[in-house]
């Protein structure tokens, strides 16, 4: 095994070669300094499988590309102290010079190909993935951004304040696809990007960022490697992260300018919340088949909110992998993202008093006022409930699933195949149970707006009736 | 009796079977038209999350009908 990963300290290991005359050994240290901040500690880690075998391959094509006769790397995962070895590379060949370069070589290309992410922790408390960056270009900004500059809108003045800005997308996908691209061609100065998913094949079709052979790797990490390739003095940071209660304070205060480009409702409006009690305006778009929306949420301006206070859960209004969606759907309304940015960066007039619903069957905008809601509308789905949360005896339990799904509920109960509940009179308080609680869901909403009052959906379905 | 226009999105659509259509109503309130329109085709959403503007602004559910309105019904959406 020429490369190996260890979460104890490291140090070279001896290298016997007869023929070799060159011995290098390289050892990479944890510093306590970095971009004018005090690094305090350094914690290292990797996905083993993609890491030992991509580590094995760089390996393998240094000594062949250097002609080595024996090289071998350890990388240190975990926490790391001060002055701790992160890195050690050891080459070895007939002269002095191949070991020398295949050993500097080797230390460029683990940076950017290898998927060891490393996060910082500064003295000031907060912590941070870095993504390793490639080699920094000599392209001049001035040109990459004269066509731009030559707006009356942009100018020289406009292309400052657009490179002193910091930009998080959160969710890595569809929209990202467009707005990404988009964002960094415009010279935004930082961008950070939130997602924990990896590359799926199914994932291509609309995630453009992507090409087939990223399947299995991180999106974060894949999406900041595109935006250095297209703009190498861009900042890129990578939380390979789901955004959470726990954390989206933390990432959101880092930045100016927030990019909704997740799958969730829930997200969404966490996200909006968020936003809202920071103070940072949030740019939200959806999909959904042929079609988009898309909204900009300015800090105590109308907010998602306002519109959608209690959301459904995400499967009763239709996900991608449910829907379906047209790939160039997302792609666009990722673009009109990052038009909602860039704008908002140079003070133009942005989408924040209204909501845009395209239609890409017709190409139809419409658009449709929103106002800051005086009264938060208590929302749809207090009859969607949680089996913690209720005294099951006062309940009539009704099985909605098909008659060969399992497991039996252990409880009294009747099953009811949905097609009969809709005809079926409800007079006593009922609980429809499913296997996730998605068609009990819209059975229920279907039911009430019958007029049907004493009727209730089980949260999550089966699995829950059976927790205590 | 009223007769009015109806335009889904997203997901109503998708449970709807169709883009457009025209509806002669009994139906007093906004609300109540929702209501049925749930009821009858099954759109498995409850009213409360069903946003519906006319003539490009988000309109109260009690609001009464009116003959040869459009109404756009929005619901949440969640792909991305």
């Amino acid at each position: 095994m020429k490369f190996s990963l260890s979460d104890a300290q490291i140090a070279a290991e001896p290298i016997a070669h007869d023929a070799a005359g060159g011995f290098v050994v390289f050892e990479g240290k944890v510093r306590n300094h970095a971009e004018g901040r005090s690094v305090v500690g350094l914690e290292y880690e990797a996905f083993p499988e993609m890491a030992l075998s991509q580590g094995e391959a760089l390996v393998q094509e240094a000594i062949e590309r250097f002609g080595l006769l024996e090289a071998r790397v350890i990388h240190r995962v975990g926490q790391l102290a001060i002055g701790d070895t992160a890195v050690v590379v050891q080459t070895a060949s007939a002269h002095r010079r191949e070991a020398f370069e295949a050993c500097e070589w080797i230390m460029d290309q683990l940076k950017c190909r290898v998927p060891i992410w490393k996060r910082e922790t500064y003295a000031s408390g907060v912590s941070e993935w870095v993504v390793p960056g490639e080699a920094s270009s000599s392209l001049v900004d001035d040109e990459m951004f004269a066509r731009q500059m030559r707006l009356p809108e942009i100018g020289p003045e406009g292309q400052a304040s657009l490179a002193g800005a910091r930009v998080l997308l959160v969710g890595v996908g569809g929209l990202a696809a467009g707005s990404l691209p988009s964002l960094v061609g415009s010279g935004i100065g930082t961008l950070g990007l939130v997602d924990a998913d990896l590359v799926e094949l199914s994932n291509l079709h609309r995630q453009t960022l992507f090409a087939s052979s990223d399947v299995g790797r991180l999106k974060v990490e894949r999406a900041a490697v595109f935006a250095r390739r297209l703009r190498p003095q861009l900042a890129v940071h990578a939380f390979p992260v789901r955004l959470s209660e726990a954390n989206a304070e933390q990432l959101i205060s880092g930045y100016d300018w927030i990019v909704d480009g997740t799958d969730s409702l829930s997200t969404k409006l966490l996200l909006d919340r968020v936003c809202q009690s920071l103070g940072r305006p949030l740019v939200s778009a959806s999909v959904h088949q042929f079609e988009g929306q898309l909204m900009t949420v300015r800090p105590g301006g109308s907010c998602l909110a306002d519109l959608f206070p209690e959301p459904p859960p995400d499967h009763c209004v239709g996900t991608c992998a449910q829907s379906g969606v047209l790939g160039v759907v997302p792609s666009l309304m990722g673009v009109l993202q990052a038009n909602e940015v860039i704008k908002g960066i140079l003070g133009l007039p942005v989408l924040d008093d209204k909501l845009l619903l395209f239609d890409f069957r017709t190409l139809e905008a419409t658009m449709i006022r929103r106002t800051v809601s005086g009264e938060r509308s208590s929302g749809g789905s207090v009859w969607d409930v949680d089996a913690v949360s209720i005294n099951l005896e006062n309940f009539d339990l009704v099985d909605i699933r098909e008659p060969d799904e399992t497991p039996e509920i252990n409880q009294p109960h009747r099953r009811v195949p949905i097609a009969k509940c809709y005809e079926a009179e409800w007079e006593r308080p009922t609980l429809f149970v499913c296997a996730s609680g998605r068609r009990s869901y819209r059975l229920v909403a279907d039911l009430r707006a019958r007029g049907v009052r004493d009727v209730f959906s089980l949260q999550g379905g089966v699995e829950y009736l059976e927790r205590d | 009796m009223k007769t009015v226009t109806i335009r889904y999105f997203a997901v109503l659509r998708e449970r709807r079977g169709l883009a457009v259509e025209q509806k002669t109503t009994s139906c007093e309130t906004v609300r109540e038209l929702v209501d049925t329109l749930i009821a009858e085709h099954r759109l498995g959403l409850p009213s409360a999350l069903i946003r519906v503007a006319i003539d490009h602004e988000f309109v109260d559910p009690a609001d009464p009908l009116q003959e040869g309105s459009e109404l756009v019904l929005i619901p949440p959406v969640a792909g991305g």
